[in-house]
C-alpha cells in the first residue's frame, strides 16, 4: 500500500513537488519562528544557570542598567543575616567605541567594586576569563579594564592593547568569554572610575549583587531583605525619566509609555515627578506622608528594593516567551493555512484525476476505507517528507541566521521543536487528505468507473 | 448460480429517470460461458454489474449460489468483490502506476500479499502469455496484453464468477479471438462462470447460454 502510495506521489511529480514546497516552506517557517523563542529561553538559561547569586535593585526597573538605589543601603543589605558579600555595581550604556556610535549589539559599561567582586565565590566574569587576566586590587582608580571577547573581536583588539571607550583610553589587562549574548556585553572596569566617566550620582549604584552564606535558601534571603526594606521610600523607576523627562503631561508618547510601563509593572503609577528622582526619606516623614496621601499607605507596604534571585528572572522571561509563542503561533498559522489548502488542492486534484482508479480498486474488492487510507497515505507522506525539509531548511536559516549575526542573536531549535514540525506536518498531511479521501467514498464503484 | 429475479434499476440524471432496467428476471447456470446481448442503452451493462454488487438494483433481488446479494453489508460487499467475482472491463482499467504483477495483485494490496500470491500471479501471467512482461507498466503493454492482464487478476482469486463487460470492444478480430480463447482455457480450467456483455456474436458457441436485453427488458433467452 505505501509503496503504491510512493507510486502515485511520483506519477505526479511537478503537483507532488509543489505541494511538497508550499509544506516545507511553512515548516521551515515554523521551526525559524519557534526558535526566536527557543534561543532566547536557551540564553536565558545558559545566562542564569551561571548566576548564583541574588540581585538587588530599584523596583519596576527591567535591568540592572535602568535602576538607581542608595549607595549606603549596600552596608544595610550585608548586615542581613544569610548575606555574605555585597558587591555594588554600576551599569552604563557605552555610546562610542573606537570612534564609532555603538547602536547594536548593545555594549555596557560595567563598574564593580574590586574588593568585594574579588570574594565573590562564583564571579561569572572573573571564572570566565579567556585571555589575561581579571581585575585586582591594584586596578582600583586605573582605566584597566576587562573585555569581552565579542568587543575584542568586533574591535580587532588583543590583550595589552587599548581602547577607546566614550572618549576614554582604557587598558586592556583581560579578555573573558562566558558564552551568553547576554553577558558578553560588557567592559568591566573599577566602579569609582566608571562613576566618574558617566558622572553617575555619587550616593547611588545601580544594584547590588550578593551571595549568600550557603545556610540559607535564596528565597528566605530574598523574603528578608524585602522585609527588611519595607516601609522605604524609593520612587520606582519611571520611563519618562529617562526620555520625557521635560515633556508635558499632555504628550501623547508620554501617556503612552506610561500605559506601557505601568502594564510592565502592573501597578498604577503615580504622575508626581518627584518620584522620578532617587529618594530616600526616613521613616517619621514618611509616615507624616502617609497620613496626608492615602495613596502612600500602599507604598510603605512595599518593599523599596527589588531582590531578583536567577529564578525569577527565568520566570519573568518563561512568561514573556510563552506570550511571544502565542504570537508566533498566530503568524506560523498564516503559513500552516496555506500549506494545509495547498494539499487539499493537490490530493483533491489527485483525487479527481484517478476517480476511475479507485472504482477499479473498489471493483476489486477495496472498501471504502481502503481507499481512504491509500489517499491519507499519499498525503501523509508529503507532509512527513514536509516536516523533514522544512525541518533542515529551518536549521540550516538558524545556522546562517546564528553566524551571521553572532553577537546579536541566538536562535536554538531544540529536537523537540524539529519533531514537533515533523508531527504536526504529517498531520497537517493527514487532514488535508481526509476531505478528498472522503470525497472519493460518494460515489459506488460503477459510477466511479463510468466517470472514466 | 445466478437468479435475478424482477431486477428494476433506475438511473437519476437530475430530474429525468432512466430505467435501465424493467422487470429482469433469469437465471444463469453455473460454470458455464454466458453472453449478454443487445444493443446499446438495453440495460446489459447494467445487469452486469449488478450481479458483481457494483451497484444496487432499485428493486428485485439477485441471488449468487442461494445468496441474495442486497443481504450483504457493505464489508462482505466488499468480500464478495475480492473472492468470488472477477471483472474484465472493456477499456482493460489497469493501473498506470503498477506493473503486470502487482495490478494482478491489486485486490490484494489492502490486506497484504501473500508469497503464494505472488507465485500464483505470475504463474497466471505465464498461462496468459505475459511471462516476459511481468514487470511491465500498462503503458509498455499492448491492448491484448493489457486485457490478459486484467484476465490474470480476474483469475488470481479463484473466482466463482467472471464478468465481462466488452472484453474485447477495443481489440482486433485477431487479438479479441484470442482474448476468447483465453477467458474459455481458464473457464474451463478453473470451472468458472463466466458472464459476457458484448455486441460481437462471433464468438459464441451453440453450448453457451444466451440472454437477450431491449430496453431494459428480456428480448431472448436460451440455452
Amino acid at each position: 500500500m505505501l509503496k503504491f502510495a510512493i507510486r502515485n506521489l511520483l506519477s505526479r511529480s511537478l503537483r507532488s513537488f509543489l505541494c511538497l514546497m508550499g509544506l516545507t516552506i511553512a515548516i521551515a517557517g515554523m521551526v525559524g519562528l519557534f526558535s526566536i523563542a527557543g534561543g532566547l529561553e536557551k540564553t536565558v538559561s545558559q545566562t542564569f544557570g551561571k548566576i548564583t547569586g541574588i540581585v538587588a535593585m530599584q523596583p519596576g526597573a527591567p535591568i540592572p542598567l535602568f535602576s538607581r538605589i542608595p549607595r549606603s543601603w549596600g552596608a544595610e543589605i550585608g548586615r542581613i543575616p544569610g548575606v555574605s558579600i555585597v558587591n555594588a555595581e554600576i551599569w552604563s550604556r557605552v555610546n562610542i567605541i573606537e570612534g564609532k556610535p555603538v547602536i547594536s549589539p548593545p555594549r555596557f559599561l560595567f563598574g564593580t567594586e574590586l574588593p568585594t567582586r574579588l570574594q565573590l565565590k562564583n564571579g561569572i566574569y572573573r571564572e570566565a576569563i579567556y585571555a589575561g587576566r581579571f581585575l585586582s586590587l591594584e586596578d582600583q582608580g586605573t582605566l584597566n579594564t576587562v573585555i569581552s571577547k565579542q568587543i575584542a573581536e568586533q574591535h580587532k583588539k588583543q590583550l595589552g592593547d587599548s581602547i577607546e571607550v566614550n572618549g576614554q583610553e582604557m587598558n586592556i589587562v583581560g579578555i573573558y568569554e562566558t558564552g551568553s549574548i547576554l553577558l558578553d556585553v560588557a567592559i568591566i572596569l573599577d566602579i569609582e572610575v566608571v562613576r566618574d566617566i558617566t558622572r553617575f550620582d555619587p550616593e547611588s549604584v545601580s544594584c547590588f549583587y550578593l551571595e549568600q552564606s550557603g545556610d540559607v535558601e535564596n528565597d528566605e534571603l530574598v523574603k528578608s531583605i524585602k522585609e527588611h526594606f519595607k516601609g522605604r521610600e524609593l520612587a520606582s523607576w519611571q520611563p519618562t525619566s529617562l526620555a520625557l523627562a521635560n515633556a508635558s503631561q499632555s504628550n501623547l508618547l508620554k501617556a503612552l509609555i506610561n500605559s506601557i510601563d505601568q502594564s510592565l509593572k502592573g501597578s498604577p503609577s503615580s504622575n508626581s515627578e518627584a518620584k522620578n528622582k532617587t529618594q530616600v526619606k526616613n521613616k517619621s516623614q514618611t509616615e507624616v506622608s502617609a497620613i496626608k496621601d492615602p495613596s502612600q499607605q500602599i507604598e510603605k507596604e512595599v518593599s523599596a528594593l527589588e531582590v531578583r534571585s536567577a529564578s525569577d528572572w527565568g520566570d519573568r522571561l518563561e512568561t514573556f516567551t510563552a506570550d511571544l509563542d502565542i504570537f508566533l503561533g498566530l503568524m506560523t498559522g498564516i503559513g500552516v493555512l496555506i500549506a494545509i489548502l495547498s494539499i487539499i488542492n493537490t490530493m483533491l486534484m489527485s483525487v479527481i484525476e484517478r476517480i476511475v482508479d479507485f472504482g477499479i480498486l473498489k471493483a476489486n474488492g477495496w472498501s471504502n476505507r481502503d481507499v481512504m487510507l491509500l489517499i491519507t497515505a499519499e498525503s501523509s507522506l508529503l507532509g512527513l517528507a514536509g516536516g523533514i525539509l522544512g525541518g533542515q531548511l529551518g536549521l540550516v536559516a538558524i545556522y546562517i541566521v546564528n553566524w551571521k549575526f553572532a553577537n546579536q542573536v541566538h536562535l536554538y531549535a531544540s529536537p523537540g521543536l524539529l519533531l514537533f514540525g515533523v508531527v504536526f506536518s504529517t498531520t497537517l498531511g493527514i487532514v488535508g487528505g481526509l476531505y478528498p479521501a472522503w470525497w472519493t467514498t460518494r460515489m459506488t464503484p460503477i459510477d466511479a468507473i463510468r466517470r472514466g | 448460480m445466478i437468479e435475478v429475479r424482477n431486477v428494476e434499476k433506475i438511473h437519476q440524471t437530475g430530474e429525468t429517470e432512466v430505467h435501465a432496467l424493467q422487470g429482469v428476471s433469469c437465471h444463469f447456470p453455473g460454470q458455464t460461458f454466458s453472453f449478454i446481448l443487445g444493443p446499446s442503452g438495453s440495460g446489459k451493462s447494467t445487469l452486469l454489474y449488478l450481479m458483481g454488487a457494483l451497484d444496487n438494483p432499485s428493486t428485485g433481488e439477485i441471488f449468487v449460489q442461494n445468496r441474495s446479494l442486497s443481504t450483504l453489508n457493505r464489508k462482505e460487499r466488499d468480500t464478495y468483490r475480492r473472492e468470488k467475482v472477477g471483472f474484465v472491463f472493456q477499456n482493460f482499467n489497469l493501473l498506470k502506476n503498477l506493473n503486470a504483477l502487482e495490478n494482478v495483485l491489486a485486490p490484494y494490496l489492502p490486506i497484504g500479499v501473500s508469497a503464494d500470491q505472488k507465485k500464483r500471479a505470475e504463474e497466471l501471467l505465464k498461462q496468459v502469455g505475459l511471462g516476459k512482461r511481468i514487470t511491465h507498466r500498462p503503458s509498455q503493454l499492448s491492448g491484448g496484453e493489457q486485457q490478459r492482464v486484467a484476465i490474470a487478476r480476474a483469475l488470481l482469486k479463484r473466482p466463482l464468477l467472471i464478468l465481462a463487460d466488452e472484453p474485447t470492444g477495443e481489440l482486433d478480430t485477431q487479438t479479441g479471438a484470442e482474448i476468447f480463447e483465453c477467458l474459455r482455457d481458464v473457464s474451463e480450467q478453473y470451472k468458472t462462470t463466466v458472464v459476457i456483455v458484448t455486441h460481437d456474436e462471433r464468438y459464441i458457441r451453440d453450448t453457451d447460454f444466451i440472454l437477450r436485453l431491449r430496453d431494459g427488458r428480456i428480448a431472448e433467452e436460451n440455452v
